[in-house]
């Protein structure tokens, strides 16, 4: 059974302490005006509470844009292990959590992915709640209650933190200060479930996701993809500022003598021209359009055939990243359900 | 944790000899330098060929058997196979797989089966027909249909004299036009593929195995559903561009599916409501 406690916020150094104990924490800072990212911090102070989306989601963490996974000299080759830390992720939100979820199922799955996974598989995770702003339809997607991907999740009810723990490591963490957890009483119960009751009521967007699939392959034709398509400037920002994708290229990078090098792997996107390109210049997405149509298709109907999960966790990041302003998820939805007149379908 | 190995690590490979198939095409013999590197290699199947420094590139297994060594066929299209013509006999590179589902050769016991290959194609149809005529006794009747745009691109000519020859197997050779100052050693005749299966004697019952350049499908398809031959039977083999084989980095995505983890073999029933699956530009 999942245990619960409550801190107060007063005593949050406290809890960063035990945090640093177990290793580097990382969580949102403020890096400009408008924009939040993950960074390593060395004391509570630094730790933007108010952060919703960062800039990049937290993927980043366990799989970098860039990294090498194998090096040769000679006939010789070995696997380039992940230099790994113990570390401790601070402040993801519910939409982030169900992203690593996403990810998570992806590279461990048959053959499983060794370097993702050492990276993983050495953080603690503390979720923190959030209020939704004008971007955010984790809701309409399902990605609203944490549920896994965490160790501790923190739920701000007033003047402390509900905190719930997931994991022996997160109990661990919790109970290394002794006397700074209390066990949740009733009334701090009560009060975790009218955070959650009000949270839900503030979503200003969102839509009804039951017919999402089959309403997608049936619209595949719908003139909305050729009218978003051609604003599309293929600069491929929606892709990695998306807490799911994670479509790769590896390269080889050979010394100047070439007789060693390494084999690198990196973020790619599929809205690059290239991306699905094959030899004789066949190109089976040659245009934004049909590119576009694509990454929505993916989004939306995501890996139900795959792995059996849809693959947006309604996070906003490509509505407010795309220059374009093509990137509307909750938009593009609502039009596609209401059919070709324009109308929006049914908000929830 | 750590004893988690990368499933990007190659075993080795020498090269064994090259043979020159026509302009651009050679067939590599590659020796394994692990024993049992690549398990249970079917037909069908493709590996993940690595020229150390300069990257990777799908190849599908060109040979029925595979065991200490096994064949390529390669045609010189861009970085990767360029390098790999630079190389010479005894030249070692590395190999990833087998990946991919390969053909259902047990489904096809006991079936008649036409195999279609247009182009390149004929390199993973190769491995499917070597196989069937390893085990011929197994199988219906075989039909073999390899169709190309130019008669000078004709590849396996030595192979094909033999099969020609065979009685067990109806083999149909067809180019679009013919180019070079003589003709090949192999009787052929000037058409399309699809001509060539509307000559074949192929009935609904049989099974069909199809590789060849994206646009081929679409006309094979008609032709093949024009014999009377149901969806069900129709299997066929997709190229994507592919950068891991393994179902991770995204490349090869299609409707719903992994074309190196579901496919490349598809069976065309199961493509149907994939949009993008065949059509292409
Ligand atoms: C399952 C499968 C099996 C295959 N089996 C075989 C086989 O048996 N034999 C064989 O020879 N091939 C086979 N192929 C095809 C082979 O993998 C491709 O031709 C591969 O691209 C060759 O790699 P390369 O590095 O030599 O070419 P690349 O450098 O990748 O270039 C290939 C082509 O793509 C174009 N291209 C590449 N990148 C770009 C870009 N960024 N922008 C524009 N154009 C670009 C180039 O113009 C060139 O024509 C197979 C492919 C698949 C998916
Ligand atoms: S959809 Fe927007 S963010 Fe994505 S490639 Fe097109 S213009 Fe760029
Ligand atoms: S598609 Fe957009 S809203 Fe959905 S998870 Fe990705 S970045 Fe967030
Ligand atoms: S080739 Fe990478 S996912 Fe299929």
């Amino acid at each position: 059974m999942e245990q619960c406690f409550t801190f107060e916020k007063e005593q949050f150094p406290l809890f960063f302490e035990a945090m640093s104990e177990h290793g580097t924490v990382l969580a949102p800072v403020r890096v400009s005006e408008q924009s939040f990212a993950f960074r390593p911090v060395s004391s509570a102070g630094e730790i933007a509470f108010e952060a919703l989306r960062t800039i990049l989601p937290p993927k980043k963490l366990f799989y970098p844009q860039r990294e090498t996974i194998l090096g040769y000299e000679g006939r010789t080759i070995e696997e380039r292990k992940p230099d790994v830390k113990p570390q401790v992720l601070f402040g993801v939100h519910p939409c982030d959590l169900a992203g690593l979820g996403v990810l998570d199922a992806i590279f461990s799955s048959d053959p499983a992915d060794s370097h993702y996974l050492a990276r993983r598989k050495a953080t603690i995770v503390v979720g923190l709640s959030c209020m939704p702003d004008r971007y955010c339809f984790c809701n309409s997607v399902g990605t609203d209650s944490p549920e896994k991907g965490y160790d501790v999740f923190l739920t701000d009810i007033g003047g402390s933190y509900f905190a719930r723990v997931n994991s022996p490591a997160g109990l661990q963490l919790l109970q290394s200060r002794p006397g700074l957890m209390q066990p949740a009483s009733g009334d701090a119960r009560q009060q975790y479930k009218d955070f959650w009751v009000n949270r839900d009521r503030a979503f200003q967007i969102g839509f009804k996701s039951g017919n999402l699939p089959a309403i997608v392959d049936m619209e595949w034709d719908n003139p909305i993809w050729e009218e978003l398509g051609q604003r599309c400037l293929s600069c491929g920002n929606c892709t990695p500022v998306c807490p799911t994708c994670y479509c790769f290229d590896i390269l080889d990078v050979a010394s100047l003598t070439g007789d060693s090098g390494e084999r690198v792997r990196e973020w790619d996107s599929c809205q690059f021209s290239g991306f699905a390109q094959v030899a004789g210049g066949f190109n089976f997405r040659p245009g934004p359009v049909d590119r576009l149509r694509f990454w929505y298709r993916h989004k939306l109907h995501g890996f139900e055939d795959a792995y059996g999960f849809p693959t947006c966790v309604g996070c906003g990041r490509c509505t407010v990243s795309c220059p374009a302003g093509i990137d509307d998820i909750v938009g593009v939805v609502l039009r596609l359900q209401g059919g070709q007149d324009g109308q929006g379908g049914e908000e929830r | 944790m750590n004893a988690l190995k990368t499933p990007f690590f190659p075993v080795h490979g020498v090269i064994r000899s090259i043979i020159e198939l026509a302009a651009d095409n050679r067939l590599f013999e590659i020796q394994l330098q692990e024993p049992n590197g690549l398990p249970r290699c079917r037909p069908g199947q493709f590996v993940q060929l690595w020229i150390p420094g300069v990257g990777e590139a799908p190849i599908s297994v060109c040979s029925g058997k595979v065991g200490a060594s096994m064949e390529l066929c390669v045609r010189r299209a861009g970085r990767v196979t360029s390098a790999l013509f630079q190389m010479q006999e005894g030249d070692w590179l590395g190999l990833r797989g087998p990946y991919g589902n390969g053909f259902p050769v047990e489904l096809f016991e006991g079936k008649d089966l036409v195999l279609i290959a247009g182009g390149l194609g004929v390199a993973p149809i190769r491995s499917l027909w070597q196989y069937l005529l390893d085990y011929r006794q197994k199988f219906g009747r075989l039909i073999l249909v390899y169709g190309m745009r130019h008669s000078i691109d004709l590849l396996f000519r030595a192979e094909f004299q033999v099969l020609l020859r065979r009685r067990d197997l109806d083999v149909y050779i067809a180019a679009e036009d013919v180019v070079g100052p003589q003709l090949p050693t192999v009787s052929f005749q000037l058409g399309r593929v699809t001509d060539m299966i509307k000559l074949a004697q192929i009935t609904p019952g049989f099974q069909a195995a199809v590789c060849g350049p994206p646009v081929m499908y679409k006309y094979v398809v008609q032709e093949l559903r024009a014999k009377g031959m149901p969806d069900s039977n129709i299997w066929l083999s997709l190229e994507r561009h592919m950068k891991c084989g393994i179902g991770k980095c995204g490349h090869c995505y299609v409707g719903g599916q992994f074309t190196c983890r579901a496919g490349p073999v598809f069976r065309l029933n199961d493509l149907q409501f994939l949009p993008e699956a065949i059509e292409c530009a």
